[in-house]
């Protein structure tokens, strides 16, 4: 108990930061404050009523304590700000986007979790053989591959050379669809981004997982299970396996919190209309109530993640709880 | 603690790949104005030319020879990661051993923000300082740096802990040697090998943060990078160009990343000899 609440403390820690950074960039910026807290957008369509409103709602006028209170009090209600480019609320736009972002990473998370577990054990339990080290040397060529380049390989070869998969989008614009038709769309516009990220994120847990499998299967249980005539799969996925997940446990919980920003780059690439699309765009056109509040959500799930993972690993792991 | 460096990555078979291609990278980057014929910025009316005699791999939108700026790109990148490497590590090394060293309120008060810092990803704090900032190629360094010392911190700092029990500091201690002198004879001699393993890991993030970077569009226009190149070149994918733009400077980066990923690998058994592959039976 001791060092989650140890942990709750580095959270707030980071949170402060983030919030602080959040306040302090648009008003260290040179010129007028509303410019760089509303994007160039907002200044063409003020009003001088609209522009006193603003100015007394973020206490421009009051001195600096002030002005992160109203800040603050606002964030409490929920209020980002105001997206002039798309006219909405910034929570509105980019609650609209996180949709298309989960599904990306959500799934991407889950196969490459598993499968890198998978192929970490079969790894490790092969240890210093060929195929061995035919696997770690194709996983970790891999791991170089950056995930926008692994996207742009995967349309080249199967969008445009073969044409088996969509270009791009999430699904097929003006075709009307529904029902299952539009489930089978989603899924096929789906393929290659999903893909590009598992690819890009296997071999972490299986780099992760093999390691921790060549440690643990030199470890004493191991010689006493062995001795007790268990059998060989028994042995490599119940004794060394389930003991060799625990860091990649918190390495996905780390890519957790990530969920937010994790597609950013191949969203880009496939033009995937999720949260990554949204900050280029808004990187674009200056909108900076939105990428505030897009980092403000990073920062929560970032925080969130770490927190769901530092409750979960003692009952994965029972030995962390008795450590304290 | 005492281990051959040189000896552990010289016997290890990817790790020899890695130097190679690293050390090949370097020697292209290099040699860039000899290699390359033309100015990588010097625009012409010539645009969106195939691979020739003249231009090895065509030119691209605004006309500028790809083969140059793929050269050049190779400097950028490695230039960005080896200062990010060593400013980064610097930082790592005066958190990681000052903290290991004071202990108390100091080494809480540190290690804190350290953890703060660790679980923030990187990739949006530079956007949102870009959205406000046009990063030029120095700020940027200095903002990879900065975010990208505290991991490598954290592991310093265990580590001379464990070097602060052992028998010849003691010793040392006794015959009245000061904390500073036992720092730099003692302490940091043997961190050799963890500071060579954060060191790579520091480069490999900052090679791939630039490329990304640049990919998304943020970053001085005057620079030539790799990341640049696939930024523009995908807008072309429609044309069969991306076969001489796109894909060279996208394997160049992979390599790059490739090889620096094996070093690591080969680095990090010497650190953890638990890792070897010949200590298996």
């Amino acid at each position: 108990m001791k060092a989650i609440k140890n942990n709750l403390v580095t959270y707030g820690i980071a949170f402060l930061l983030i919030l602080a950074l959040n306040f302090i960039l648009p008003r260290m910026m040179p010129g007028n404050p509303l410019t760089a807290i509303y994007g160039g957008e907002a200044m063409i369509a003020m009003t001088p009523e609209l522009k006193a409103h603003l100015i007394e709602r973020f206490a421009l006028d009051k001195p600096l304590w002030e002005q992160f209170g109203a800040y603050f009090l606002a964030l409490l209600r929920g209020d980002l700000g105001f997206s002039y480019y798309y006219n909405a609320p910034a929570l509105k736009v980019i609650l609209g986007h996180l949709p298309w972002t989960l599904l990306l990473v959500g799934s991407s998370l889950v196969l490459s979790t598993v499968l890198g577990i998978v192929l970490g054990i079969e790894s490790g339990w092969r240890r210093g053989t060929k195929t061995d080290r035919t696997m770690l040397a194709g996983l970790m060529s891999l791991n170089g591959f950056p995930d926008f380049f692994l996207g742009m390989v995967l349309v080249l070869i199967f969008g445009v050379m073969l044409r088996v998969f969509p270009l791009a989008g999430a699904l097929t614009p003006y075709s009307g669809l529904s029902g299952l038709p539009l489930v089978l769309d989603v899924l096929k516009h789906m393929v290659l981004p999903v893909m590009a990220l598992t690819l890009a994120h296997l071999a972490g847990g299986y780099l992760l997982t093999r390691n921790t499998m060549i440690t643990v299967l030199k470890a004493p249980f191991m010689l006493t299970a062995k001795a007790k005539g268990l059998s060989e799969k028994v042995l490599k996925y119940r004794h060394a396996g389930r003991n060799s997940m625990l860091p990649v446990i918190t390495m996905t919980g780390i890519w957790l919190g990530r969920v937010v920003t994790g597609a950013l780059f191949v969203e880009l690439v496939f033009a995937y209309p999720g949260v990554g699309q949204l900050t280029y765009q808004a990187l674009l056109s200056r909108d900076y109530p939105v990428i505030q509040g897009i980092f403000l959500m990073v920062a929560i799930s970032v925080l969130i993640a770490n927190f769901l993972v530092d409750l979960l690993y003692p009952k994965i792991d029972p030995r962390v709880s008795h450590a304290h | 603690m005492h281990i051959d460096l040189k000896k552990e990555i010289k016997e290890s078979n990817p790790g020899q790949i890695g130097v190679a291609i690293l050390v090949l990278m370097i020697v292209l980057a290099m040699l860039a104005p000899v290699l390359g014929r033309y100015d990588p910025l010097q625009q012409s009316t010539t645009t969106l030319l195939s691979p020739s005699r003249g231009h090895w791999l065509g030119t691209n939108h605004v006309g500028q020879d790809i083969w140059s700026q793929l050269l050049y790109g190779a400097r950028t990148s490695l230039a960005v990661g080896f200062s990010v490497g060593v400013l980064g590590l610097l930082l790592s090394i005066l958190f990681g051993v000052s903290t290991a060293l004071i202990g108390g309120v100091y080494d809480r008060v540190v290690m804190r923000i350290v953890d703060a810092f660790i679980i923030i990803p990187m990739v949006i704090v530079v956007i949102l300082v870009a959205a406000y900032i046009k990063p030029s190629l120095l700020l940027l360094i200095i903002l990879l740096s900065v975010l990208s010392w505290p991991s490598g911190a954290r592991a310093i700092r265990a580590q001379t802990l464990s070097l602060k029990q052992s028998g010849h500091i003691s010793a040392s201690r006794a015959f009245g040697a000061g904390e500073l002198y036992i720092a730099w004879r003692h302490i940091l001699p043997d961190l050799v090998p963890i500071l060579l393993v954060e060191f790579i890991y520091g480069v490999r993030r900052a090679v791939f943060m630039e490329a990304g970077l640049a990919f998304l569009g943020i970053g001085d226009p005057m620079v030539v990078s790799w990341g640049t190149m696939m930024h523009d070149a995908l807008r072309f994918s429609y044309l069969d160009v991306w076969r001489w733009w796109l894909v060279p400077p996208g394997v160049a980066l992979s390599l790059t990343i490739i090889g620096l990923t094996f070093i690591s690998h080969a680095a990090e058994a010497v650190v953890d000899p638990r890792l070897r592959d010949e200590a298996v039976a």
